[in-house]
């Protein structure tokens, strides 16, 4: 098997870099590639406490999926990719996304690697709320998947 | 008519349930839904910062595909709402 991916409910389990890494391991690798994105304690100047990210679950890994594949097919087909997204209330410091690569080459595993995010960010249909030290709480606004052309 | 609007996001101030029962006019497509969730949004949400979310959402079938305005709603549909999108 050369692709894990998964949306974790947080309540239920956490993201686990021993598991990407056990996953991706393999003697034809000369390279992997872990990213790691992690809620941070602040934004736009707010202090921030923790995210809750809600979720589409199927079109998620319907979308995880044609990423990997694209990636493998425009980088390397042998890579092993491992991905896993958080769903659920995230604690600052926690992890909430996770992306590891395992390639022939370190070029290659880098490109995944990078590919992989930038897509996820523009095609996953994943919500972020933002809760804050003051005890608000906010959506972020984010990119549309409506056709540029069509919002007048 | 009536559809069941999946709530995802900033649309989940919509309601506390996962969805929003929606009366439509018969024969009504996304671009009626588009009004309609203008207006409910205008009379009840106007201080939620949602004034945008009828323009910039896009809308999924059941079949998880995006569905463009002129897609003919039927009665009883469920159609998720899909806010613009940031995750990471």
């Amino acid at each position: 098997m050369t692709l894990h991916i998964s949306i974790v409910k947080i309540e239920e389990e956490k993201i686990s870099s021993e598991k990407a890494k056990n996953f991706i391991a393999s003697k034809n690798n000369g390279a992997e590639s872990i990213f790691v994105g992690k809620v941070r304690n602040e934004n736009d100047r707010k202090e921030v406490t923790a995210v809750t990210y809600d979720t589409h679950d199927e079109a998620v890994i319907k979308s995880f999926q044609s990423i990997c594949n694209n990636a493998k097919d425009k980088f390397d087909k042998n890579a092993k990719i491992f991905l896993e997204h958080a769903k659920g209330y995230v604690l600052v410091g926690e992890i909430s996304i996770l992306i590891a690569v395992g390639s022939s080459h370190r070029d290659e595993a880098f490109k995944i690697c990078r590919y992989i995010l930038e897509e996820v960010k523009h095609q996953s249909p994943i919500w972020k709320k933002e809760h804050y030290k003051d005890g608000k709480e906010e959506w972020l606004s984010g990119h549309s998947l409506r056709p540029k052309k069509d919002i007048k | 008519m009536e559809i069941h609007l999946r709530l995802y996001g900033s649309s989940k101030i919509l309601s506390d349930k996962d969805s929003l029962k929606i009366e439509l006019p018969n024969n009504s497509n996304i671009e009626k839904l588009r009004d309609i969730l203008s207006k409910i949004i205008s009379e009840k949400y106007s201080k939620n910062n949602l004034e945008n979310l009828p323009k910039t959402a896009a809308f999924f079938s059941e079949k998880n595909e995006v569905v463009n305005d002129n897609y003919k709603l039927k009665d009883k549909e469920f159609i998720s709402i899909i806010p613009p999108i940031g995750g990471g």
